[in-house]
């Protein structure tokens, strides 16, 4: 009992940590992007193009390699805590 | 105001340091005596600076639990300044197993006879690193709870506390996300708001003094 009261709010937190760290990732990226607009388009802060260049610009964000790193949140604190379980109880 | 907002953020600090005081693991350089089975009442002050009963068992209102006698080598400052001075050591060995503190510690009767081998060992060669966490206090009659037992040669060892160092490292780094997450959100979602909203006031503003213009403008009429 002790041990799936532990498991489920364990993962609840990390659940929360990850949408964290993925909303903070994806508002740098986009801030970027708007940025990198300006600096070509200094007078342009509505037109269509520039929309499709941030849709495109995120679009090409979601299918790299980093935001899948995210998925560590839940990775890392599995493997410590088990780790740590070996550790503390071997002999 | 600066003093309530000063007040209030020492008792927060004061909270956090006792918390991590009884949290986290220290080391301490023990002569290890003997070990012991006490049976504990617990009263409604002192049950949760106890764990549980042995992982696998049903917990009961009163149980037995195994004691670690010692003679502890005094130390400043959290153990970061040894002394030549001794004291006597009582150490609890509980399981701690899936409950906080997070330790996942199953194996107390196997430290509680590691404990007894070292302590059979005499006088003078019965030193040992002790790693716990916890408190003593006599009043409520609570102890540290031993979670490792290391047989060293001599109390003359240094010591350094990595998980410790990790773990506020770890904390610091968790802040400064915490914080950069709050500017940006801040920076894109809130200050927009405000701008937005101080644009309707102020013209508002410019509405409500023209209203009175026209107001005042009775008076002066007459």
């Amino acid at each position: 009992m002790g041990f799936v009261r532990f498991v489920f709010f364990g993962y609840l937190g990390l659940t929360v940590i990850y949408w964290l760290i993925n909303i903070y990732s994806r508002s740098v990226r986009l801030e970027r992007l708007e940025n990198e607009w300006a600096e070509g388009h200094p007078d342009d802060e509505g037109s269509d193009a520039r929309q499709s260049f941030l849709d495109d610009g995120m679009a090409a964000y979601h299918a790299s390699f980093r935001p899948k790193l995210i998925g560590l949140v839940y990775i890392i604190p599995t493997i410590l805590v088990i780790v740590a379980l070996v550790v503390r109880n071997s002999n | 105001m600066d003093t309530v907002k000063r007040v209030f953020r020492i008792i927060i600090f004061v909270i956090l340091a006792l918390f991590f005081s009884y949290v986290l693991p220290q080391h301490d350089v023990v002569r290890v005596t003997s070990t012991e089975i006490i049976r504990q009442d617990f009263s409604s002050v002192n049950r949760i600076f106890y764990a549980q009963a042995d992982s696998g068992n049903v917990e009961n209102p009163t149980r037995d639990i195994r004691l670690i006698n010692t003679v502890k080598r005094k130390t400043f400052l959290l153990g970061f300044i040894p002394r030549e001075a001794e004291k006597v050591m009582v150490y609890r060995n509980e399981d701690t197993g899936w409950i906080w503190p997070p330790y996942f510690k199953f194996d107390s009767s196997d430290l509680q006879a590691q404990a007894a081998s070292i302590a059979s060992k005499g006088d003078g060669n019965n030193w040992a690193i002790m790693t716990h966490y916890g408190w003593r206090n006599r009043f409520f009659t609570i102890f540290p709870n031993a979670v490792g037992l290391k047989p060293i040669d001599g109390p003359d060892v240094k010591i350094i506390p990595w998980f410790n160092i990790f773990f506020f490292a770890f904390l610091i780094i968790g802040w400064l996300f915490l914080r950069a997450l709050w500017r940006q959100f801040r920076q894109r979602s809130i200050d927009p708001v405000i701008e937005d909203a101080s644009e309707t006031w102020e013209l508002l503003d410019d509405k409500a003094d023209e209203a009175k213009g026209r107001f005042m403008g009775w008076f002066k009429r007459k």
